[in-house]
């Protein structure tokens, strides 16, 4: 190539790079073509304006269904409602027709029109529909719920399930329950027991009373059930207890083995749980319907805090087999085990994701402690959290937010209950009577 | 070829004899005369004008009209003439008689204090009464006089504002009790307001710096070390044909034009600028209209799809988004009215990848929320390069918007 040559194309390439100056017309046919990599993060203005009152009988409870309808979608940090006071125009009928302009001009994007009727009997309706402001159309179909005048919470989480997840685009989790380890007294002295909660803290109820410390609950797959640890005999052992009737049973286990930290499997009829039998510490899995603990680890090392994939096909767990405390995947009837954390520091209490796709963890690393997520193979680690102590992460059932337990230092610390966005945003405490920890989220309720 | 040889030694030989001796030549060129006025002065007149003054010591000062300023403080030795002067103590013989015959010991002493006054010096001198010229030469008058300063400004002073005396506005009086307070102004109430909460990325507790009193003061690491994917190798490219030997070349073809020049396609720059070339027409050129045979204006520029692609995405919100939805990319398609505001009912995603078909929903519905959001006004798009625009095809990608 002779030199002329080189600085023409040099020249050319100059040309058509440098940004402002016209590039040749008509390049490629087709429409003119851009691409958006960079966007915003913000919440999503939502107008929720009061939901009607269909009766004389349903006007505080449409208040009230409204205001929990409200919270739950601005709580996720995913939406911000906009206040009644920046109306131009309300909702009169449920039925009348939307003035989008309106809602529009005052930039809400999604608008929430709903109303609540209580017949004579007591049974509440709630029906509400879902517009895309912008678009001016509905977004979705109208919906309609029944429910006693007792279950009006619940009404109104499924009312915002609805609409969370008809804008997300992922199932909600508004309308589950946690259960948890109430604590009471001094931090050398603790009162545990067991309660159980609304998603967000409302309607708390105890499962068992403070005579002894009980640990870490866990919520079978279909919610009605609760395994947890108990020191009602002095060492540690696994209880299985309805949460309908309080009922509780203890699995057998042979000898004097101390057992804890147990999780349901995916089916619910069986439980992974850790074993600790002559100072050796393995997990092993057990028939709920009858049988023998099966082996699943063969090692020296101590293994626990067992987590089933939801397919129940593996198991990821924690171990210390490599001289320091990691984490580990392996098949669900036992065998080679594949280690999936490799960064500074410990890692501890896996907790596999309702999708799948990412697993929770607690890691401890100079000095604090952190709620982190990494994918199954070990990629993707991001720390969410960092305090003095957090430990302990549950899914929610969408698996788009983690519960955790947060307590701060001191003799005077207590153990309270945050969650926290996949995403690392919207770190805040759950609401709960007192101090709390061990958190465990059920799945959706039906 | 000697002979010019020959030819040319002679010229130089010949040039440089009438350099060496032409200037000896005489010049025939009659001689021109220089007429300097001077004045004749008698001797007497002469004496007159030195007894009249003491300019004659000016000249034997020489270049250091300092010198010869003595202050009060020199009288005990008037006659040194430099005293910053090392190598002069010793006083002119010829100077007038000294009261003080050992003036030794306090030359050091004086010329400290000599060398302070040295700037005043000149002014001290005495000016000479001769109007002579060359006495004048020395004279320290030829210092120039500083200039007054202004008196006036030359601009006139801005007149004091009016309104500050007149306004209805609260303010704080000039109070001259220093101890008294500022009046606090008062302020009209109105509505708190604030931007909304936006962010263009996710910061994590763990990415906060760690408050002090915790235990340990170094943060933890946002994630864990992973090697870096190692770079992959550019694709060997063959290697050029080698040029001909130019005596080969020159023994097969005389003509060096006519020589055989290696293939373009095995040229590696040739093909690293093809390339650029083709990658600059493929980034910078814009698409024409919907109907390119209908419209052959100019097209559109660099900073125009820029400034479309800001105002698209300053109202791209992908923080309600699921994760699946962040991992989608839409492309979306609308058509555009000619004020530049987007024709909504013609929003449609014509692709999408990286998702299911519902995350693919969700983000088209959040892409068409930022077109018609943001387009509501109309974009800023050139009238008239209409047919340039008239039809969008904007592609949502989110992986920079996706936490990682």
């Amino acid at each position: 190539m002779t030199l002329s040559r080189l600085l023409a194309s040099f020249a050319i390439t100059a040309a058509l790079a440098m940004p402002g100056l016209p590039a040749p017309a008509n390049a490629q046919g087709g429409p003119l073509r851009i691409e958006i990599t960079e966007g915003v993060i913000e919440p999503l203005p939502v107008a929720i304006p009061p939901f009607i009152a269909e009766s004389p009988a349903a006007e505080q409870l449409a208040a009230d269904l409204t205001r929990v309808v409200s919270a739950d979608l601005t709580g996720t940090g995913l939406f911000r409602e906009i206040p009644q006071s920046a109306y131009i125009s309300g909702v009169s009928a449920f039925d009348q027709t939307i003035q989008y302009a309106d809602w529009k001009a005052i930039n809400a994007q999604a608008l929430v029109t709903g109303a609540v009727n209580v017949d004579g009997a007591g049974n509440v309706t709630v029906k509400f529909r879902l517009y895309d402001v912008f678009s001016e159309a509905q977004l979705g179909d109208g919906l309609q719920l029944d429910g006693g005048s007792n279950a009006w919470r619940r009404l109104a989480h499924k009312v915002a399930d609805q609409v969370y997840s008809r804008i997300t685009g992922e199932g909600g989790y508004f309308d589950s329950r946690v259960v948890f380890v109430s604590e009471e007294g001094p931090k050398d002295a603790r009162r545990k027991r067991l309660a159980v909660m609304d998603y967000d803290g409302a309607n708390v109820q105890y499962l068992t009373d403070s005579a002894s410390i009980v640990l870490a609950p866990r919520f079978s797959p279909s919610g009605d059930r609760v395994l947890y640890t108990s020191y009602e005999t002095g060492q540690p052992e696994i209880f299985v207890l309805n949460v309908g009737s309080v009922q509780r049973q203890r699995i057998p286990v042979p000898g004097d083995a101390m057992t804890f930290s147990p999780r349901f499997s995916p089916s619910g009829d069986s439980v992974v749980f850790s074993l600790s039998q002559g100072g050796n510490t393995d997990i092993y899995a057990m028939n709920l319907g009858g049988g023998q603990p099966i082996r699943l680890t063969s090692t020296p090392a101590i293994e626990t805090a067992p987590s089933f994939s939801p397919d129940g096909s593996q198991i990821v767990f924690e171990s210390d087999r490599s001289g320091s405390q990691q984490l580990y995947i392996m098949p669900a009837s036992g065998g080679e085990a594949q280690r999936i954390s490799f960064g500074p520091g410990r890692y501890g209490t896996p907790v596999w994701s309702p999708q799948g796709d990412y697993i929770a963890f607690t890691k401890q690393n100079e000095g604090r402690f952190h709620i982190g997520v990494m994918r199954t193979d070990g990629s993707e680690e991001r720390l969410l959290t960092a305090s003095f102590l957090d430990e302990g992460p549950t899914w929610a059932p969408n698996g788009r937010v983690i519960m955790f337990t947060r307590e701060s230092a001191g003799a005077g610390g207590t153990a309270q209950l945050f969650s926290v966005d996949i995403s690392g945003r919207n770190l805040k405490q759950v609401s709960t009577p007192g101090a709390a920890s061990d958190p465990a989220w059920s799945p959706l309720l039906p | 070829m000697r002979r010019g040889v020959q030819i040319s030694g002679a010229g130089h030989l010949a040039l440089a004899v009438w350099l060496l001796v032409g200037g000896w030549l005489p010049d025939r060129r009659p001689d021109e005369a220089d007429f300097t006025d001077v004045t004749v002065i008698s001797g007497e007149e002469f004496a007159a004008l030195v007894a009249g003054g003491g300019a004659p010591d000016a000249p034997q000062v020489g270049e250091e009209p300092a010198a010869p300023a003595a202050p009060e403080e020199a009288a005990e030795a008037p006659e040194v003439p430099a005293a910053d002067s090392a190598p002069a103590p010793q006083p002119a013989p010829e100077a007038t008689p000294a009261e003080d015959p050992d003036p030794a010991p306090d030359v050091s002493g004086v010329a400290a204090p000599q060398a302070e006054v040295q700037p005043d010096a000149p002014g001290q001198q005495p000016a000479p009464d001769s109007p002579d010229g060359a006495a004048v030469t020395f004279a320290p008058d030829e210092t120039p006089v500083p200039r007054e300063a202004p008196r006036v400004a030359p601009l006139a002073a801005p007149e004091p504002d009016a309104q500050a005396e007149v306004s209805d506005t609260v303010q704080a009086a000039v109070d001259p009790d220093a101890e008294a307070e500022p009046e606090t102004p008062v302020e009209e109430a109105q509505d708190a307001t604030a931007p909304e909460e936006a962010t263009t990325e996710t910061v994590t507790e763990a990415d906060e710096p760690q408050e002090a009193g915790e235990v340990v003061a170094a943060l933890a690491p946002a994630g864990s070390p992973r090697p870096r994917t190692r770079p992959a190798q550019p694709a060997p490219t063959p290697e050029p044909e080698p040029e001909p030997e130019p005596e080969q070349v020159a023994a097969a073809e005389p003509e060096p034009e006519t020589q055989d020049e290696p293939e373009p396609a095995a040229d590696p720059m040739a093909d690293a600028i093809a390339d650029a070339v083709a990658d600059a027409v493929s980034d910078a050129a814009p698409a024409p209209s919907p109907s390119p045979s209908e419209y052959s204006g100019p097209p559109m520029t660099a900073g125009e799809k820029d400034a479309l692609r800001v105002a698209v995405q300053r109202c791209w919100n992908v923080g309600s988004l699921s994760t699946e939805a962040l991992r989608t990319t839409v492309t979306v398609l609308v058509t555009m009215n000619e004020d530049s505001t987007p024709d909504t009912g013609t929003i449609r995603m014509t692709d999408f990848s990286g998702g299911s078909e519902t995350a693919a929903r969700q983000a088209f519905e959040a892409a068409r929320r930022a077109i018609i959001r943001c387009g509501a006004s109309g974009f800023s798009l050139p009238a008239e390069k209409y047919g340039a625009w008239a039809e969008i095809e904007m592609v949502f990608n989110p992986d920079n918007m996706r936490v990682r």
